[in-house]
């Protein structure tokens, strides 16, 4: 189904959508990886327990998502292609370099993100590349919950008190420039064009912001006025944070590539 | 913090039973950790979050255990006794029909 669905499909929205796929999986696999080291150390047992099953979903998807790129380009496992490239050769955007930080600094990265990534799966859920818009309605039925969440904590931090709110407000002034960069640094003309994509990434992200100003607006939080980074929004150039991350993940696998565990 | 007790269902036309209960601020975050602990492996169709403070506690055994012998409230009791009884009068009739 994957091949003849891609075979519909010109080079150059093949190669689009490749880097497309690779970029969200590994938005996905990153945040996951961060995300996953409150367990045993989140603000109490019951969130531990939520955050780290959130990290796992993300994990998940991010499978899903290196699974359909192996099949549309009819080589490699998944596995390898999570675990098996260099730290430069990640694709995932630049919000997802800078390390797990405080409690509120994870929140307000889960929250930019997860809303961001909301919006782009609006514009993926009715692809002409069909497996993955089918990929995309069984992610949305997840992330409704992800979304509930994180909104749910984004309230209490910011209505917390003077500490939750003021941590949030210096996590989200450090995090805004790099958030732009999740619906940037794909190719998306070709994607628009074929009807894989279903509006541009500056609309999508327009539509991002649109939703958000109203949340950050009665919360009474800091919205961009910066714009985002003129280049590198997905690599090749990573944070000391994100080798050691790296260094991390890929330790097993690395210990001996291609084992079967 | 506060503790919700959770019950759940665990297929259409179930009952709802005891599941565990958890620690949360509020009741919207007890839904999203209920979720989470008795639901994340499709384990349940529905829960029900209550505050414990909302459960009406008795223990009372004045109320609960009273002194006397109240086996015939039971149904079992009932149904063992009206047996044995049934038993007798039966074994009592048929002697009557031998003897008639």
């Amino acid at each position: 189904m994957t091949t003849q669905a891609a075979e519909r499909l010109d080079r150059r929205a093949r190669e689009a959508l490749a880097d497309l796929l690779l970029a969200m999986a590994d938005d996905e696999f990153v945040l996951g990886f961060w995300d996953s080291e409150w367990t045993g150390i989140a603000p109490v047992l019951e969130e531990d327990v939520a955050f780290a099953s959130l990290a796992q979903d993300e994990i998940g998807h991010a499978q899903a998502l290196y699974r359909l790129l192996v099949d549309l380009e009819g080589r490699g496992d998944p596995d390898e292609v999570a675990f098996g490239r260099r730290p430069e050769e990640y694709r995932h955007a630049r919000l997802l370099d800078h390390p797990r930080t405080d409690w509120a600094f994870s929140v307000a990265r889960r929250f930019l993100y997860d809303t961001a990534d909301a919006a782009r799966l609006d514009a993926l859920v009715a692809s002409a590349f069909e497996p993955l818009a089918g990929l995309v309605a069984k992610m949305r039925r997840e992330e409704t919950y992800h979304l509930l969440h994180m909104h749910a904590w984004m309230e209490r931090l910011a209505n917390g008190g003077d500490e939750p709110r003021s941590r949030l407000v210096h996590a989200l002034e450090r995090l805004w420039p790099d958030a732009r960069c999740v619906l940037a640094g794909v190719d998306d003309a070709p994607l628009v064009a074929a009807g894989v994509l279903a509006e541009p990434l500056a609309a999508v992200e327009q539509r991002w912001l649109d939703g958000l100003a109203p949340v950050f607006e009665r919360l009474a939080l800091p919205f961009p006025t910066v714009a985002p980074p003129a280049g590198g929004c997905r690599g090749p150039r990573r944070s000391d944070d994100f080798l050691w991350l790296w260094g991390q993940f890929t330790m097993v696998y690395r210990s001996d590539p291609g084992a079967t565990w | 913090m506060q503790v919700f007790e959770v019950f759940r269902r665990e297929r259409e036309g179930g009952p709802m039973q005891h599941a565990g209960n958890l620690l949360a601020p509020d009741p919207e975050l007890a839904a999203h950790y209920a979720r989470e602990f008795y639901g994340r492996r499709q384990e349940s169709v529905r829960l029900w979050i209550v505050p414990r403070a909302a459960i009406r506690d008795l223990d009372d055994p004045d109320l609960l255990q009273p002194p006397f012998d109240r086996s015939f409230k039971k149904p079992a009791g009932y149904s063992t006794e009206i047996k044995r009884k049934l038993a007798e009068a039966r074994e009592r009739a048929g002697e009557e029909v031998e003897q008639g």
